[in-house]
């Protein structure tokens, strides 16, 4: 090494040769390299992302009781028991009874919101927006905590219609969010052209404009759905005993049971997110979800 | 008041008045019960003579133990903020410049995915490989890497880790709106006056999508100082965040007045972030309006 150094410096015109004819030929290198650096992180970052997703589905069918790897088989125990027990299947359906609601909910809110920001002229909308979408910033748990306290203040206990309030509460900026997207992208020329033509402002508003918007209050919608399924902060203080919604009953079983059934309960659940994306595809293409 | 000339109020604006009262009722008032239960001795309804207290506070500025908790919190969403925002760069860069429909699709495909499985089904599967008998120590000794498991779990790193997964979608898809939004004829151009691909993306690209970063640090900074689930597990217990003593506060003890004002010390670290982050981002925008 250190007589390689020296030795390669006193003649001259060795060293330029060796190190322009390299550079003509590798000019493009430093970009390949790159690319190559580029596509290998990216390569790395979704290992990251999926790598988890695709190991509870591992052990989902790995047989043993407890978490073993590598996998020693294949064997649907852990999905018999995840659908026998009586404690699952009352979340499972509890917490697509929420979602449903608050879908609704949401969804009416929301869209009727977008509209009134959109089309009503309110004076102070940038306001307006930001306040239906400050629960997106703030600690989704302060939004459970503050609505668990006004309860107790008011002795309402802990009911339905408090845990539904709290899900639509945190999913309305979704809905808000896709609506808005669409109501501002779309000319606004086409309702003035249906009123040149002798439209009523009624009949404008649902031959032109909810056709146009419905594909984001349906974005919204499914957003709003999948947000409220997967709910846990605000669910936390406002679920009761009794009944408690998926994650809720998936996270007490965690804390002392570490076996293949909520591996299980992780597979039914990521089928129906699947379900809902391909859902999405099919109704509204996954290209505009992003362009919120 | 409306300029002159602006139009008129319309009835559509009507539409407004239910989510108005949801937020009102639901969303304002709490929040001001519990900005004002922080400040009482104690409940309303139950006792008859309850006073102003400044009490709530005092216990948690006196007591280095809450003080290093608030601290811990702050701590954990920093460092999940710039992970994601590391992480997260790369994958939103390319798919806003990815050419083909279907790579684009896959991606996105790929961000969603982990997005819709849920959170605590995302922390088990972080069990799963960190903890001392997981598949990462497994693979590790199998290879003879290591005799002692590592301490992936139980600590802050853990909790990091998770986080970082459950809330990078976040800052994938932010930045990916705003990356796209880029024209990428401004980075050929600095390539066409000599500047290297790195060099063009560092003097273009990167300030231009300030924006993006700020709002993406923004929401992922706000949910994992929030986060419940995921401290809590992979924490086992041993870190303590504002979340966890929260709800601690209510289950354990009912402590509906320490819980409010431990409330309101989240809130104000999250308000005083939309606030920081609205200002800087005018400063942003401004100084573009300059140039």
């Amino acid at each position: 090494m250190t007589s390689l150094a020296p030795g390669s410096q006193p003649p001259r015109a060795a060293p330029i040769d060796l190190a322009t004819a390299p550079a003509v030929r590798s000019k493009p290198s430093p970009l390949r390299w790159g690319r190559r650096l580029y596509l290998a992180a990216n390569s790395v970052i979704l290992v990251f992302l999926l790598a988890p997703i695709a190991i509870v589905i591992v052990f989902a069918l790995n047989p043993t009781p407890f978490i073993q790897f590598p996998p020693v088989g294949v064997s649907l125990r852990w999905f018999e028991k995840f659908f026998a027990s009586r404690d699952f299947m009352h979340a499972l359906l509890f917490s697509l009874e929420v979602a449903a609601m608050t879908t609704v909910a949401a969804t009416v809110l929301g869209a009727s919101a977008a509209l009134a920001i959109a089309r009503g002229n309110l004076p102070g909308s940038r306001l307006i927006v930001a306040t239906m979408l400050s629960p997106l910033m703030l600690p989704a748990i302060l939004t459970g905590l503050a609505l668990f306290q006004s309860y107790v203040l008011l002795d309402v206990g802990r009911p339905l219609w408090g845990l539904v309030a709290g899900h639509t509460l945190v999913t309305i900026p979704y809905v808000v969010r896709t609506t808005l997207a669409v109501l501002h992208n779309f000319d606004v020329r086409l309702e003035e052209a249906a009123q040149n033509l002798g439209a009523s402002p009624a009949r404008t508003f649902f031959e032109v404009t909810l056709p146009l918007v419905k594909p984001g209050v349906l974005a919204g919608a499914i957003f709003a759905f999948i947000v409220s399924f997967d709910q846990f902060p605000v669910s936390l203080f406002l679920v009761s005993p009794g009944s408690e919604t998926l994650p809720i009953t998936l996270f007490n079983y965690l804390k002392f049971d570490l076996d293949g059934t909520i591996g299980a309960a992780s597979v039914v659940s990521i089928l129906l997110a699947f379900i809902v994306v391909i859902a999405l595809d099919r109704t509204v293409g996954l290209r505009s979800y992003v362009k919120l | 008041m409306p300029a002159t000339g602006a139009p008129r109020v319309n009835s559509l604006a009507l539409l407004i008045l239910p989510s108005a009262l949801l937020f009102a009722l639901f969303f304002f008032l709490p929040i001001g019960l519990m900005a004002v239960m922080s400040v009482l001795t104690g409940n309303p309804v139950v006792m008859p003579n309850v006073g102003f207290t400044t009490k709530h506070y005092a216990r948690m500025g006196n007591d280095s133990y809450y003080l290093e908790v608030i601290w811990t919190t702050i701590r954990i969403g920093l460092w999940t903020t710039l992970a994601a925002l590391v992480i997260g760069y790369p994958l939103a860069h390319w798919m806003a410049r990815i050419k083909s429909r279907t790579g684009h699709a896959l991606l996105l495909m790929a961000v969603l995915a982990p997005m819709l499985t849920g959170i605590v089904v995302r922390t088990f599967a972080w069990m799963t490989l960190l903890s001392d008998k997981g598949v990462i120590n497994q693979i590790l000794t199998s290879l003879g890497l290591i005799t002692k498991p590592l301490q992936l779990m139980y600590n802050e790193t853990g909790i990091i880790i998770g986080l970082v997964h459950i809330y990078v979608p976040f800052m994938v898809l932010t930045l990916t709106g705003v990356i796209g939004r880029i024209d990428e004829r401004l980075e050929q151009a600095a390539e066409n006056l000599g500047a290297s691909p790195w060099r063009a993306f560092l003097e273009v690209t990167l300030p231009l999508s300030l924006p993006g970063i700020l709002a993406g640090s923004l929401l992922v900074f706000a949910l994992a100082i929030s986060a419940y689930v995921t401290p809590i597990l992979l924490g086992g217990f041993q870190i303590m965040t504002l979340p966890i003593l929260i709800y601690q506060q209510i289950s354990a003890n009912f402590n509906v007045g320490f819980a409010a004002a431990l409330g309101m010390v989240l809130l104000i670290i999250s308000l005083s972030l939309v606030v920081a982050y609205n200002h800087v981002l005018g400063l942003v925008s401004g100084q573009r309006e300059l140039q």
